[in-house]
């Protein structure tokens, strides 16, 4: 059981570095600005999403894998707030309304 | 609700998020004596922050809409990866980018500014920023695909957690 509980971690965890390096390969491809913070918010979030999926099990407790879960929602959270900021303003603050 | 009334308000708002600020401090950062009474005094001071910068709103949020919402979130939020990594990972670098002007109702407020921030989740969409109080500029990495549907449909789930059927 822990053999296969470790092969979902070893799965999970590798496909999340995968998504980091895509995001990261999505950042230094991408033209523009924009298209940039598209390849931050998606592939990043679901690469540290996987990692987090990956590590749960191992965290040993409840309350370890929650503080994991929680952790992953507050870069979540984070990350889409700031990725709004940035779309603003590089946009140059144009339009209306706290947008 | 008589009893209720009578506490004072920031109290009867305050509380509910005071327990979940402790309940954040909990699993952030566990037990422990010491850390349980700064703990506490933390999640005071946060929920009078809270209650500052905002405001409690009027209607409440329906708990089925958002668990449904939730749930979609993770399936949503592979589309939304898988795009973006077959796209950066293929050698033609199959990108068509662009700002599509879609139609929204969301008044300004917290309100629209967390559906901007679940769209920026989802897959092959980016709020940018509003043209005018009716119109969301929405950067979108490939024009081909139906962006302004999507950004429709979003705002029409994301707008059953306040209430609102027809978004």
């Amino acid at each position: 059981m822990s053999v296969l509980i470790d092969l979902f971690t070893l799965m999970a965890v590798g496909s999340g570095l995968l998504f980091f390096l895509a995001g990261t390969i999505g950042l230094l491809r991408f033209p523009d600005a924009l298209s940039r913070l598209h390849a931050l918010t998606k592939a990043d979030n679901l690469g540290l999403g996987l990692i987090v999926l990956g590590l749960m099990p191992q965290a040993g407790s409840a309350l370890g894998a929650l503080k994991l879960l929680v952790i992953w929602l507050l870069a979540l959270f984070a990350g889409a707030v700031a990725s709004q900021m940035i779309a603003r303003l590089v946009q140059g603050g144009r339009g209306c309304g706290r947008g | 609700m008589p009893r209720l009334l009578r506490l004072p308000e920031s109290l009867r708002r305050g509380a509910p998020r005071a327990f979940a600020f402790f309940a954040l401090w909990l699993i952030l950062h566990g037990g422990g004596r010491a850390g349980l009474a700064v703990g506490a005094l933390t999640a005071i001071a946060a929920s009078w922050l809270s209650l500052v910068l905002l405001r409690p709103g009027g209607r409440p949020v329906a708990i089925g809409a958002l668990v449904r919402l939730a749930l979609r979130f993770p399936g949503q939020s592979l589309l939304a990866g898988l795009d973006v990594a077959r796209r950066a990972l293929a050698p033609s670098l199959p990108l068509r980018p662009g700002l599509v002007p879609c139609p929204t109702r969301l008044a300004a407020g917290t309100g629209r500014d967390a559906f901007h921030a679940y769209l920026s989740l989802q897959p092959g969409t980016l709020p940018v920023v509003m043209r005018d109080e009716a119109t969301l500029l929405v950067h979108a990495l490939d024009l081909d695909q139906p962006v302004a549907a999507a950004v429709a449909a979003g705002e029409a789930d994301f707008s059953r957690i306040r209430g609102n059927a027809d978004g």
